[in-house]
């Protein structure tokens, strides 16, 4: 592969690829409901990404559509105006003031979903149909081959979630992996030291697996809490991972 | 014309809360309705001015080595004057600011003015300098606490402004506007305007990106 074409743009196309099935199988399950939700995600995501392209200069990305079918697709049910309001406050100030995809430590999908969760306690979780799950296996394996997606938060996450569950079959729900594969593992957000990337994903697993415990709520609610806290403690997972690099260096040298 | 000046700088250019960033912890605490913000206002720009005017007063007899405490119990003791006053005059409102009244004393934005302003300069010019620092925080407060209030409770000082759909109006109040986490949220879009109508506020970025690195080819 020539290094060349491989931008912040190559990386976004491939995200977008990687979420087609996903937005496909969706579709179809949700019909013309999800389509309209969709389309309206869309648009104020978009109004939001042109005025910073606008005003700031500020190159718009195309891993905005999959923030906005995430969205779309996990986010509580309340009424128009106070989903345009939570859409736009996670696109702009989960991702946009920061500078764009790649320069934010959190997803502007998990800021967008929390903020109407915190904002409006009552709405109704949506549920994910089961067959979402199967569309992932095909994105993870596209995002692998690409070598786009951190595999070590991945594998981190599913041994943790594997474990937890008792090695019980199927291992886990569609809302986990959609919530592991498209916000835990998003390659802006996660980890960047290899020991990072582990102990981000089995912090996913430990925290779902707690949340799954002790919780009664939906489990689209308790994986995308889980993903914020995980995407908050990120730094600190980086920090350790280099303090702990930096102490074996210091064993290894004498 | 200097004293003009000093009253009206710290209000917008050098405001205390958006661009020093002090006294924020009861800008977040007790904007929750209009009246509480400004009787926060009031009771700290009281404070601020009679304690700038007092330590002004003396500070040519202040050994150096003891003004912080000598400024923290004149500052103290004006707070529980007014907090004296508030539970006197008006008991609700002292109920519901809690113990946010007693902690002006521990406000960074009093300190911050005494220390800096007042312990070197005469007294009336460190009182203007306090009354232009009081009414930028009150302000401030004023704007976030008016938001917080109308779209949290769809009122204005107690007035509906927005009828509520529990009144049969249309307006479905945001809870979230009552957490703190919404005083977060607007104070930072607070600075964020500010800083954009006046670049000049704007900090120098601690970090630089470096281009991309080129391949050779």
């Amino acid at each position: 592969m020539i290094r060349g074409i491989w931008n912040r743009e190559t990386v976004a196309m491939v995200w977008v690829a990687a979420a087609l099935p996903l937005a496909v199988t969706w579709l179809l399950a949700e019909g013309s409901a999800g389509a309209i939700r969709l389309l309206f995600v869309l648009i104020v995501g978009g109004v939001c990404q042109a005025m910073f392209t606008v005003i700031r200069a500020q190159r718009p990305s195309l891993a905005g559509l999959v923030s906005a079918l995430l969205i779309a697709m996990l986010a509580p049910q309340v009424g128009p105006l106070q989903f345009a309001l939570g859409v736009a406050f996670g696109f702009v100030f989960g991702e946009l003031v920061f500078g764009g995809w790649g320069r934010s430590v959190l997803s502007p999908a998990v800021v967008a979903i929390m903020f109407l969760g915190f904002a409006f306690p009552a709405a109704a979780w949506p549920h994910l149909p089961v067959q979402i799950e199967w569309a992932v296996f095909p994105a993870v394996v596209l995002l692998l081959a690409f070598g786009v997606l951190p595999w070590r938060a991945l594998a981190g996450a599913v041994l943790v979630l594997v474990i937890a569950g008792g090695f019980a079959l199927p291992p886990f729900g569609s809302a986990v992996a959609v919530v592991l594969v498209f916000i835990v593992c998003d390659p802006a957000i996660c980890a960047t030291s290899p020991l990072g990337r582990w102990l981000a994903g089995a912090l996913f697993g430990l925290l779902f697996a707690l949340f799954g415990s002790v919780w009664q709520a939906s489990a689209v609610q308790m994986a995308v809490c889980a993903a914020l806290l995980v995407s908050l403690s990120i730094p600190l997972l980086d920090e350790l991972a280099i303090a702990v690099w930096r102490l074996s260096g210091r064993f290894r040298h004498g | 014309m200097k004293l003009w000046t000093t009253l009206t700088e710290p209000i917008l250019r050098q405001n205390p809360v958006t661009l020093q960033i002090l006294g924020i912890c009861s800008a977040l605490a007790v904007t929750t309705t209009l009246a509480a913000a400004i009787t926060m206002s009031l009771c700290l720009t009281a404070v601020l001015v009679a304690a700038s005017g007092i330590i002004s007063t003396i500070r040519k007899h202040l050994p150096s080595s003891i003004r912080l405490i000598v400024q923290i119990i004149i500052v103290a003791s004006l707070v529980i004057v007014v907090d004296q006053i508030l539970q006197a005059f008006f008991f609700e409102m002292s109920q519901r600011l809690s113990v946010y009244v007693s902690l002006i004393a521990t406000n960074c934005v009093v300190l911050g003015r005494t220390e800096s302003f007042a312990l070197h300069n005469k007294p009336l010019s460190s009182m203007t300098d306090a009354l232009g620092n009081g009414l930028g925080y009150s302000l401030i407060l004023i704007i976030i606490g008016s938001v917080r209030e109308l779209f949290g409770h769809g009122t204005l000082l107690g007035y509906s402004v927005l009828p509520t759909v529990e009144q049969g109006g249309w307006f479905e109040p945001l809870p979230l506007m009552l957490l703190a986490p919404s005083a977060f949220f607007l104070l930072g879009g607070l600075v964020w305007l500010i800083r954009s109508l006046m670049p000049k506020q704007v900090e120098t970025p601690e970090h630089k990106l470096v281009p991309a690195e080129e391949v050779p080819g």
